[in-house]
Parts: structure tokens; C-alpha cells; sequence
């Protein structure tokens, strides 16, 4: 990744930061100048992380952090403004497993109350411990979206249902921010991580059929495609951009 | 609970004044309708014991139309406590899911499961982030079960009204005038019982029977895409 750096001296907090998707974004943000913060659940995957973008010559340390627990969610922001004096952006990736296919009927109780911790209630509690700081920057907020919520899906309507209300709730805190001039948007990626590399291994066919579908013909590198992204909703290059959903996915959702 | 008679069976499950106004206008409409009041059950096994009561007063159901309960007041998200959240954006969702579960029994081909909710699904609203975002989840989950069961001739569909409608004048206007620029196309958000009702009616009418998972918006012509 070269050229401008488009986050220097930026400050970003990336929940779900130490693998998969959460780590190409914060490695990209790093490599554009941004100090990034992984939020992890468990220490033992996100040090490693850090210390790994830290080893590419950036700045990232990891801290300690279970979304589903409200105070966890104020000791990370509380942590990065006191570490690095600011926080500019909040990058809202953690989810939990969407589990097996099952029917509409049947979604798991437990599964579905998971679900609804990590993918709602903590972008409302890391919202509210985010704010007074995004707005003495000027920030912003990104959260890890879904196409599966605007299509409905069919094996998993669980997590779809609350992929898409976290696209209605990024564009209500999008009109009540906008003020403060904080902006707010949603990622909807297809990118390959280590969990869909396994899973494509496992399913050779999976892989065959993302790729067909996709325009482009391959799945998103999670750092040159998902994380370019979120350097991108994160830069002043998009100062006028609130309240949308990007969708990075080589052209495999078209229904925006 | 008590039926009303008339040839489409309709059971409708919410407790607020938009769920009365489509009873009243379904009645219009000729439905035998039945209501199963979501407060009158704490649990997802009341609630299916409900439904199982008045689906066996109906003798069938063509129609179930589920009207999830709003917020009346706005406040902005910063400002909420987590009760406030969980009551306007988390209850809704797990109620759509416990209405799909008690229901799906009585659904046969023919017949549709129908939610009612306000248009700011589609855009958020400020003061109603967490309303809006449950309404969209439910919208995404009207889809999922179309794609489910739409090979057994089970329909779903979603019928957006207007915030006015849904969070009552007061608090549903100034949403509504911040949505578009344009004035409403028919100058008035829809009346429940003569604008909003005979939508139901034509969602339980075989001439709709091509149309599942969509959201048909009803709010007098502000929102107008796609």
C-alpha cells in the first residue's frame, strides 16, 4: 500500500481487530498513518496481531475487550483516549458466530441472543462511549455490515435480520451525529479470511460458488479490498459521506 | 379474541391504536378477525398458546398480520438507557421471531404473514434509531421467510406506514417532514382503517400471490423508491 497517507495521526479503536476482516482493516489503517487499537476478546490472538502490525513498522497495541460487556466497551475507548489523547474513529466489527443454517422458525434462542449482543447492543454501547470523543474529533464510525440483511437470506435469518437493522442504526446515528459532525457508515464486504479460507477448504464448492457470483472473480483481500475501504469512510476523503452503506464485494450485491 | 365473522381469517397480533384501526378496518373489509394483544403475554409459551387459541377460533388463518410495538417518545441514542434500548430496537425483533414461531404451524399454502412498520425501517430516524433498526431487521426478516417458504405458496410481506401513523402525530410529523423535501404526494400519512387496512386485505387475496418478501410502503407518497 503506497502513496498518501490518508490517516496520519488518526487514532482508531477496531472492535473484533485481532483476525479476519477486524485485522486487515486495522492493518490498513495502520499502513495510512493511523494508530490502531484492537479490541479483542481474547489477549491471546489479538497481542500477536498487534505485535505483528508493530513488526511492519507501524503503531497498534491490543487491549482486552468482551463487546457484549458495556464496561469493557468504555475501558477500550477510555484506554485509547488516555493512551493516545483522541479517538477518531470506531470501527464496530465483532460478531458472533451466525452458526448453522436453520429455518426461520427455529433460530436458536442462545444464538439469536448472541447475535443481538455483539452485532446491536454493542454498537449502541460503544456509541455512547464513543461519542463525546468522536465529536471532539470530528470522527467517525464504521460498522462491519452484511448484504445478507438487505437480501434476507435463507439459511441464516438471524444473522441477516441483525446485519440489517445495524445499517438502519448507522444512518439514525448518522442523522442525530451529523450535527456534531461525526459521520457514520456501514461495510458490507466479502472478504477472504482465515474462518472462509477453512471454510472453503472444507467446501471446495463454497469458494466456486462466491467466485462465480462475484464480477470481479475473486474474493476481497482483507486488507488491499475490506480495509481500503475502511481507510477510505475513516479519511477526509469522505467528509461528506454519512448514513450509506459501501458495499465491497467485487460486485456480487447489486440490489442497493 | 373474540372472531368477527367473514370469509378471510385474519389473526393480528400487536396492542396499540394502529393495530385497533386496522382491526376496525379489516371488520370493514369483511375479515373474520381475531387479536391476540401482545401484552396480554410475557412469554414466547403464552404467546403461542394465544395464538393457538384464537387460530382455533378462526377455524384457519389466511392472513396474520403482526404490528410490533413502538416507542412513543424520541431520544436521542446517547441519551438512552439500556432498558430504553432494549424496548425500542431489541423487544421488537426477539416479538417478530416469537410471532414467526407460534404461527408458522397455522400457515398453510395460501396464506401470508404480513408486518406493519414504520417507513423509517428504510432510512433511520433520528430519536427512533433503535425502532428504526428493528424495524429493519424484521423487514430482512419478512425476506428470509419468504425465501423459506415461499416453495410450500406461504407468502410474507411488509407494509410500511408513515412515522405519523406509527409513533403518533406528535413525534411521527417532525420525522416525516425531515424524510423529503416534497410534500406528501396524497397530503395525508394513510388512515388505518381506509388507506392502511385494504392493503392487508389485497395481501390476503390470491391476486397477490406473485408478490413475497416485499415491503409495499403506504405513507401517502413520501417515500417512493425504489
Amino acid at each position: 500500500m503506497t502513496g498518501t497517507l490518508l490517516l496520519r495521526d488518526r487514532v482508531a479503536l477496531i472492535t473484533g481487530g485481532g483476525s479476519g476482516l477486524g485485522l486487515g482493516m486495522a492493518t490498513a489503517m495502520a499502513h495510512h498513518g493511523a494508530v490502531v487499537v484492537l479490541a479483542c476478546r481474547r489477549p491471546e490472538t489479538g497481542e500477536p496481531a498487534a505485535a505483528a502490525i508493530r513488526d511492519a513498522g507501524y503503531d497498534a497495541r491490543c487491549v482486552q475487550c468482551d463487546v457484549t460487556s458495556a464496561e469493557d466497551l468504555e475501558a477500550a475507548v477510555a484506554s485509547t483516549v488516555t493512551t493516545h489523547g483522541r479517538l477518531d474513529c470506531l470501527v464496530h466489527n465483532a460478531v458472533a458466530s451466525p452458526g448453522p443454517p436453520s429455518l426461520v422458525e427455529e433460530v436458536d434462542h442462545d444464538r439469536w441472543d448472541a447475535l443481538v449482543a455483539t452485532s446491536l447492543r454493542a454498537v449502541f454501547d460503544g456509541a455512547r462511549a464513543a461519542y463525546p470523543h468522536l465529536r471532539a474529533t470530528g470522527g467517525s464510525m464504521v460498522v462491519m455490515t452484511s448484504a445478507s440483511g438487505i437480501e434476507g437470506s435463507a439459511s441464516l435469518p438471524g444473522y441477516a435480520m441483525v446485519k440489517a437493522a445495524q445499517r438502519t442504526l448507522a444512518k439514525g446515528l448518522a442523522v442525530e451525529w451529523g450535527p456534531d459532525g461525526i459521520r457514520v457508515n456501514c461495510i458490507a464486504p466479502l472478504g477472504l479470511t482465515d474462518a472462509l479460507s477453512a471454510a472453503c477448504r472444507a467446501n471446495p464448492v463454497l469458494e466456486e460458488r462466491l467466485v462465480r457470483r462475484t464480477p470481479l472473480g475473486r474474493l476481497g483481500d482483507p486488507i488491499e479490498d475490506v480495509g481500503s475501504a475502511a481507510v477510505f469512510l475513516a479519511s477526509d476523503l469522505a467528509r461528506y459521506v454519512t448514513g450509506q452503506t459501501l458495499v465491497v464485494d467485487g460486485g456480487g450485491f447489486l440490489g442497493l | 379474541m373474540e372472531p368477527t365473522v367473514g370469509e378471510v381469517r385474519t389473526l393480528l397480533v400487536g396492542d396499540d391504536s394502529l393495530t385497533e384501526g386496522l382491526h376496525e378496518g379489516l371488520i370493514v373489509r369483511g375479515h373474520m378477525v381475531a387479536t391476540v394483544a401482545t401484552r396480554s403475554f410475557g412469554n414466547p409459551e403464552a404467546l403461542t398458546a394465544a395464538v393457538d387459541t384464537a387460530v382455533a377460533l378462526l377455524g384457519r388463518t389466511d392472513l396474520v398480520v403482526h404490528v410490533p410495538r413502538q416507542p412513543i417518545d424520541p431520544v436521542p441514542l446517547v441519551d438512552q438507557t439500556t432498558s430504553n434500548w432494549v424496548a425500542a430496537c431489541e423487544a421488537p425483533m426477539t416479538e417478530a421471531l416469537a410471532v414467526v414461531r407460534a404461527c408458522r404451524p397455522h400457515l398453510v399454502g395460501g396464506s401470508r404473514l404480513t408486518w406493519v412498520v414504520p417507513t423509517v425501517a428504510l432510512g433511520g430516524a433520528a430519536g427512533f434509531a433503535g425502532a428504526a433498526a428493528a424495524a429493519e431487521g424484521i423487514r430482512s426478516l419478512a425476506k428470509g421467510a419468504a425465501r423459506q417458504w415461499g416453495s410450500e405458496g406461504i407468502g410474507t410481506a411488509v407494509l410500511a406506514v408513515a412515522p405519523e401513523v406509527a409513533f403518533g402525530p406528535d413525534a411521527g410529523a417532525p420525522l416525516a417532514a425531515t424524510t423529503t423535501l416534497a410534500d406528501p404526494a396524497l397530503a395525508r400519512p394513510g388512515n388505518p382503517i381506509y388507506d392502511l387496512a385494504p392493503i392487508l386485505s389485497f395481501l390476503a387475496d390470491p391476486a397477490s400471490a406473485a408478490l413475497t418478501g416485499a415491503t409495499l410502503v403506504a405513507d401517502g407518497g413520501v417515500w417512493m423508491s425504489p
